[in-house]
């Protein structure tokens, strides 16, 4: 992680320079009052960079950040999407295990279904966000609560299709022995099937849970938002701040990596049969030292 | 036994076990004896003919919980440690908990994982994982046991130890054992009587009594009576075409 972000850094300077040298040769050419004289000199201090130098992204980044209450600071709006975005979460698991049962249950569910699941995810998000704001208005959900469902909305896709494969993933002899135990229905969802859906729930809930960011950055993006790290991104957007739209951007990149992140320790902690498994450490006891000589 | 695509899988099976014996079903692939340790077991229905197990058919002996099966492959539930899995058919059997734990430990001891029981089953070599899956069978002690090729997985050196003690056990347990294997030395070692089938269409082809001395040894195998014995076993697999002769 820690190369490919050297290698990252050691090309970008090149390429800012690359890029940023003519739009600042076409500003000293309008005459207009620089702090600097020769193209290379303003390449990184453009007001309007085509990529910001190192130096802008972390002066930038320091105004974002503090004070880290303030309304209009990365800390605060990104907490709220997180929190939009785990609510979406919430929401996506527990109506994709909803369709994933359905589904496995029942052929005739699923066919009947997942047509129209596989359709609502071709819908364009942003063209949805406004209206479904609007329907969720008319009852009075407002506020962070349409963001979330937002994030949901497109969330519990994989979800559905990933516990759903989960479930099925039981041996047909583990079923076989369920059967010779004579073991009600129920009692083979509790002991097998759900239990055996655990890592793909896991896998699902990673795939989801960027699903549901992108989801509730696009939501604030595109209804009227307060908070949020899509707000931030609308605003600074049309301020035509392009330092502070990169900064939210990196910004949103890393809240990402951090839920992911959770999701994984999430797994550890619930999971403990697999650790080794995935990751094989020595079981064998060390090796008996040999003291003859 | 006829499938709906039409395949004959069983025509001809007059068997009678009686308590406490030590059955082999030993025959080449495709001639019916995991049908038929299924059809006893109530995994499938038989189209034809009549089963009795103790005086009941296979399903109300299934939901009698009248036996224990162990499959070809361990099964054991991952996430499940080696205790926990032998807990599991007392857990759905709804034994309480603390005789769950008593049984289990008792069971761990007897196939000797003892030291094993915190481990799970990952941590574990085959020959193990598949005698946890035999002290599973065994947790709620069923007077009958199906083995479907319990070892037919394992290296030879492995199988022969396991034959060992599954014969202990059987001894101790006094349990009717129903042994599907496709190996001949471990049919004779193992049974009491060896039922030989021969497919297309699967049917007996004879069932051959073993007298061998009990208990029986690492010893036993080099027996003159063993040689004799495999070699009849193997005359009735060639009567009934069990061997793909080339021609």
């Amino acid at each position: 992680m820690l190369v490919v972000a050297l290698v990252v850094l050691a090309l970008y300077w090149p390429i800012m320079y690359l890029v940023n040298i003519p739009a600042a040769q076409r500003a000293l050419d309008t005459g207009a009052a620089l702090p600097c004289k020769t193209a290379f000199e303003c390449a990184s201090q453009l007001r309007s960079p085509v990529l910001p130098s190192p130096q802008q992204l972390w002066d930038g980044f320091l105004s974002l950040m503090f004070p880290l209450n303030s309304p209009n600071a990365i800390p605060l709006n990104a907490a709220v999407t997180a929190l939009e975005t785990l609510v979406g979460l919430l929401l996506a698991a527990a109506v994709g295990l909803f369709f994933a049962v359905g589904m496995v249950a029942s052929r005739a569910f699923e066919r009947a279904l997942l047509p129209w699941i596989v359709a609502s995810q071709t819908v364009p998000i942003i063209a949805i966000a406004p209206m479904l704001v609007v329907v969720l208005g008319q009852y009075g959900v407002q506020g962070w609560l349409p963001k979330a469902i937002i994030a949901a909305y497109i969330a519990f896709f994989p979800i559905t299709i990933g516990v759903a494969k989960g479930l099925q993933s039981p041996d047909p002899l583990a079923l076989d022995l369920f059967r010779t135990y004579n073991a009600s229905p129920w009692q083979t969802y509790l002991r097998l099937r759900l239990p055996a859906s655990v890592p793909y729930l896991f896998t699902a809930l990673k795939v989801a849970m960027t699903a549901a960011l992108i989801g509730a950055i696009v939501a604030e993006i595109s209804t009227i938002s307060f908070q949020g790290i899509g707000k931030m991104l609308a605003e600074n957007s049309r301020a035509s701040d392009v330092v502070a739209m990169w900064v939210i951007m990196f910004a949103s990149a890393a809240l990402g990596i951090l839920l992911v992140a959770a999701v994984g320790w999430l797994e550890r902690l619930l999971t403990p049969w697999r650790q080794a498994q995935v990751a094989p450490r020595s079981k064998a006891p060390p090796a008996r030292q040999e003291v003859r000589a | 036994m006829v499938f709906p695509n039409g395949t004959v899988a069983l025509k001809e099976a007059n068997l009678e076990v009686a308590p406490g014996e030590f059955i082999s079903l030993i025959g080449p692939s495709g001639c019916g004896k995991t049908t038929l340790l299924r059809l006893l077991a109530d995994l499938i229905k038989p189209t034809a003919g009549t089963i009795y197990i103790g005086g009941k058919t296979p399903e109300e002996a299934r939901k009698a919980r009248a036996y224990g099966y162990v499959f070809q492959a361990p099964t054991l539930m991952e996430w499940r440690t080696v205790l926990a899995n032998v807990m599991l058919p007392l857990e759905i059997m709804g034994f309480p908990p603390a005789e769950r734990k008593a049984r289990a430990e008792r069971m761990l001891e007897l196939v000797g994982l003892e030291r094993f029981a915190r481990h799970y089953p990952w941590q574990l070599s085959g020959g193990m994982q598949q005698r946890v899956s035999i002290a599973r069978a065994l947790a709620f002690d069923p007077h009958l046991l199906f083995m479907d090729e319990p070892f037919g997985a394992l290296d030879e050196i492995t199988r022969e130890n396991l034959n060992l003690e599954l014969l202990r056990l059987w001894r101790e347990t006094g349990k009717t054992v129903i042994f599907v294997t496709h190996s001949i030395p471990e049919a004779v070692f193992l049974s009491t009587r060896i039922v030989v089938m021969t497919p297309r269409p699967g049917k007996i082809e004879a069932i051959i009594p073993v007298d061998l001395p009990q208990p029986r040894s690492f010893e036993t195998r080099e027996l003159p009576e063993f040689f004799r014995l495999a070699t009849e076993v193997r005359e009735a697999l060639r009567r009934g075409h069990g061997y793909e002769v080339a021609e």
